[in-house]
């Protein structure tokens, strides 16, 4: 029996639009969190890898004598042990034309970036495993390594894979509309080329699993922290030659991901393959020196773009050409450059242009593999919201008054150039109001003394729209939901999200339990296991829980309503319809006094009623399964205001104020939805003021520690305030992602602010990092 | 080049409870913590100082567990995470971050908690510049910070009304 003794009044339980507490962290505050680093089994070994110093180089020979003969050292495996006895993996999700060579867990012939995992060693423990990488002897010849775009497109340079005849891994071209006639037309046309520099996702845990091999039933487990546990297991069987069945992924607790961790990574097939052979479990936690030098980086994009523009501030049409540097190996299952159609596609944004084109071009160089981080297509968004600062510099227009010009109707009378829906974004809306709590015209008036002072301070603001879940086209994947009523009367929902850190066993179980009229607690989420959740292609990533899981969770806690109506109607002889659970009592409406609990709903339809004859119904069950594609998607939709001040002395950058007026629909939980506002924020002070993962020109790695990739702390993070819009679709689930929306356009808010406030020194932001000394420069100091 | 690892035997007080250990001379504190004495609830972030995610109190004062050796905590006293509240009875402080979303993914949380309950030891009504400028040592990637700002600010709230534990 449930402990339900009251029924409180109508609705009481619901918790949606509330900042219900988070059940994660009754754990997560108590030092009881699980993750990876935190598993232990009896017999398990310690993994360490070997990695090359060299960005590129031929591996002449290895010699692992002397390390095997280090007491403790149970296993050393190289790259030929990888072509002898596993499958390479490839993307499963790649453009058309997109060139690769099959991945191995360890490099074979040759190493192709700082890092490049050659060797893997397994002992006792992780002291030892790492002394006999020190013994393990190692002969290369160094060859000439890409480090710029320029080598990687060089025809007569060295080649990152010499199976093919050039580093262009892809080649796309995307045109929309009217493009050649509106740069014919236009009164003015206005070129910049915009860069986006290198930088990495740096969740707080890195990567790490403990991969559980049991020879005697043949059932292989892989413990780690994923964000797509179903296609990591895929290909650990593909690789290993494990059947599927008898290959399991299971999550605890994920330090962090932000798209790092969607990846099949190369040493998941290594520390896999190493516990297959030697029959034992073997756990693997990456320190932060590989992790900042081999899990993964992301961003690095040069566009040379160019808009057809009238004088009156309309935009044409915008073309241009990218290239994209996609690191030595490609990502798997989603090819980082992959993205460059995206980026095309997305580009036009709310904006109403005649005309969008961009060629891409992917090159391959002597670099970590370029993968999802958060927003990962937010060069269009950034280069986009600077160009129409450009465009507004040039004809001396206020750039709010550029954006109002161009937005498009959202009436659902336009669309975007590529064909999605703008049906209902709110992006003209937002921009008003963040203009109005920033009170905008003070601060112009207020910019004018402060610069008559002397004083350097400068006002930026950026729109963007957030695909969550974005247009259906192309969206193609639904996400499937599982819920059950367990003998107790507790509700299990499971669910296809891998959630590492956004709260999903929160903001699912809010979903849940008020389709259901039952109090929060009473509902568990379950994930992250591939033996009993659903199969999901994706799992955590692009925005997509907010409204396809919860979507899905309202339908298949929907159906499995009905049919615990069904039963309870049978049980107190009245009809379906005119029951009602409130509070987890059900009850037939306005009578709360006669009812039942789902716990004895349960016991009917689990167990044969001890006090009649009846059997168990074999109709309704309590189990319900449903899956939600989105229907014809939407937009979460937004304007972020930056205003800041710089120090011409030492060339930092204080932001004075950040202020955000966002539309997500309605909020499932508002706190939730905060946090991975300013989160995204956060890493877009980052990305733009501190964080490089920098290489020199010979693919040298040059950003290996804390102290010399800077993420932003307490100190250097804004206040962040936030206004919501809670305009509604007009569909079934009103709830839109807001996982990237922060990340994607704060970058443009801040470098729009700080080339404001540089105006006065005839500065042009063109690349995206700008820490002290670039500042410096481009204000003519030094 | 390799040599033999040596080892010494480790006294320690860790949440009030005696707990002792073999240890090889170059184990850090906080593997140490870890794997010998399953206190998991430390993290190690980062391995060089400057995350803090692995932050306990060593005689009160908070420190870097990876920046210590287990050895060099032989005779002293420390806290961790698992010293406060549990999940059916958290401490004000914990109340006090579950009620401001201080945390997301939770990896952090640890050294954060540690830190805040040293800084309200020594200043028990901090700015929000103070807090900030002590929060400066831990690194966090989900929240911006502003909800653990605010979560110190209201245990420290808490704290003052006399829920000190």
């Amino acid at each position: 029996m449930t402990a339900l003794s009251t029924a409180a009044g109508i609705g009481s339980t619901r918790t949606v639009g509330t900042a219900a507490l988070r059940v994660e962290d009754l754990r997560i505050l108590t030092g009881r969190g699980r993750y990876v680093d935190d598993l232990k089994f009896p017999g398990m070994l310690h993994a360490a890898f070997l990695r090359s110093p060299f960005a590129h180089a031929r591996i002449l020979s290895i010699d692992v004598s002397a390390a095997l003969e280090l007491p403790g050292v149970v296993g050393i495996f190289t790259g030929a042990d990888m072509a002898a006895r596993t499958t390479g993996i490839e993307p499963l999700v790649a453009p058309p034309g997109f060139r690769s060579e099959p991945v191995f867990g360890l490099a074979i012939d040759k190493v192709r970036l700082v890092g490049d995992p050659v060797a893997i060693v397994v002992a006792d423990s992780r002291y030892i495993a790492e002394d006999a990488c020190e013994l393990i002897d190692i002969d290369y010849e160094q060859l000439e390594a890409i480090g710029t775009f320029e080598q990687a497109l060089d025809p007569s340079g060295p080649k990152v894979f010499e199976s093919l005849d050039s580093n262009i891994m892809l080649e796309m071209s995307n045109s929309y509309g009217e493009v050649d006639e509106s740069f014919a037309e236009a009164e003015l046309i206005v070129r910049r080329t915009f860069a986006q520099h290198r930088v990495a996702q740096v969740p707080m845990e890195g990567r790490g699993g403990v991969s559980h091999f049991d020879p005697e039933s043949g059932n292989f487990v892989y413990y780690t922290g994923t964000q797509s546990p179903h296609s990591l297991k895929g290909y650990i069987s593909q690789a290993l030659g494990v059947p599927l069945e008898q290959t399991r992924v299971v999550n605890g607790d994920i330090g962090g991901a932000f798209g790092l961790k969607i990846a099949t990574h190369r040493e998941d097939v290594a520390l896999c393959a190493a516990s297959y052979w030697l029959g034992r479990p073997v756990k693997w936690i990456e320190d932060r020196n590989e992790h900042l030098l081999a899990s993964g980086q992301a961003r690095e994009e040069r566009m040379e773009l160019e808009a057809a523009v009238n004088r009156d501030g309309t935009i044409l049409a915008m073309r241009g050409t990218m290239v994209l540097d996609q690191g030595a190996y490609p990502a798997v299952p989603f090819v980082g450059g992959g993205i460059v159609g995206l980026i095309a596609t997305m580009m036009p944004g709310p904006y109403a242009f005649r005309g969008f084109a961009m060629s891409s071009q992917v090159v391959a160089s002597n670099k970590c593999t370029y993968s999802a981080y958060r927003a990962p297509w937010a060069m269009e968004t950034w280069a986009r919201e600077r160009m129409i600062n450009v465009i507004a510099a040039e004809l001396d227009l206020d750039p709010a008054a550029v954006r109002r010009k161009n937005f498009a109707a959202n009436d659902g009378s336009v669309s975007m150039l590529s064909g999605a829906t703008l049906l209902d974004n709110s992006c003209a809306q937002t921009l008003e109001r963040v203009l109005e709590l920033g009170e905008y015209d003070r601060l112009r008036t207020e910019q004018a003394a402060a610069r008559a002072q002397g004083r350097c301070v400068g006002i930026g603001f950026a729109t963007f729209i957030e695909g969550a879940p974005g247009p259906a086209a192309g969206r193609g994947l639904n996400e499937q939901s599982i819920a059950r009523v367990e003998p107790d009367g507790q509700l299990s929902i499971f669910t296809t999200q891998a959630p590492n850190g956004q709260g999903h066993e929160t903001t699912l179980a809010q979903i849940a339990s008020d389709e259901m009229g039952i109090p929060i607690g009473n509902v568990k989420i379950y994930h992250g296991d591939t033996a009993d959740t659903p199969y999901a292609l994706i799992g955590t990533g692009g925005s997509r829980a907010a409204t396809l899981a919860s979507g899905s969770v309202l339908h298949s806690s929907r159906k499995l309503k009905a049919n615990v109506l069904e039963l309870a109607a049978e049980m107190l002889e009245a009809n379906p319809s005119d029951l009602v659970i409130e509070d987890g009592l059900i009850h037939p409406i306005g009578v709360p006094t006669v009812h039942l609990t789902l716990a004895e709903v349960a016991a009917r339809a689990y167990a044969e009623p001890a006090d009649t004859s009846e059997p168990v119904l074999a109709e309704p069950t309590l189990t319900a399964e449903a899956a939600y594609d989105g229907g014809i998607g939407s937009w979460s939709a937004g304007t972020h205001f930056c205003h800041v001040e710089i120090d011409l002395q030492t060339g930092q950058v204080k932001i004075l104020r950040y202020l955000v007026v966002e539309d997500c629909g309605r909020m499932i939980n508002p706190a939730v939805v905060e946090g991975q506002v300013r989160g995204g924020v956060a890493q877009g002070v980052g990305e733009v003021l501190f964080e490089w993962s920098a290489y020199d020109d010979q693919a040298n790695f040059l950003a290996g520690t804390f102290m010399d990739y800077l993420l932003p702390t307490a100190s250097e993070v804004p206040r962040i305030d936030i206004e919501h819009l809670e305009n509604e679709p007009n569909e079934e689930v009103f709830f839109r992602g807001v996982g990237e929306g922060g990340l994607l356009i704060a970058p443009a808010a801040i470098t729009n602010a700080i080339e404001d406030a540089l105006s006065p020194y005839g500065a042009q932001i063109n690349d995206q990092y700008l820490p002290p000394a670039k500042i410096l420069e481009l204000a003519k100091v030094i | 080049m390799t040599t033999t690892p040596t080892t010494q035997s480790v006294q320690l007080t860790v949440n009030g409870v005696a707990r002792s250990g073999e240890t090889e001379n170059r184990k850090t504190l906080v593997d140490f913590l870890r794997d010998d004495l399953e206190l998991t609830g430390t993290h190690v972030g980062c391995e060089h100082g400057v995350c803090g995610a692995c932050t306990i109190l060593l005689d009160g004062e908070p420190v870097r567990s990876c920046l210590m050796l287990a050895v060099q905590a032989n005779g002293r006293s420390l806290e961790t995470i698992e010293g406060l509240g549990s999940p059916d009875d958290l401490s004000p402080l914990q109340q006090a971050f579950r009620e401001s979303h201080g945390f997301q993914c939770g990896f952090c949380t640890p050294g954060f908690v540690m830190t805040t309950v040293a800084l309200l030891r020594e200043n028990p009504d901090p700015s929000e510049a103070e807090i900030r400028h002590c929060l400066s040592g831990n690194l966090c990637r989900c929240t911006g910070y502003q909800s653990i700002v605010e979560g110190v600010k209201s245990a420290a709230l808490a704290l003052q009304a006399g829920e000190n534990r």
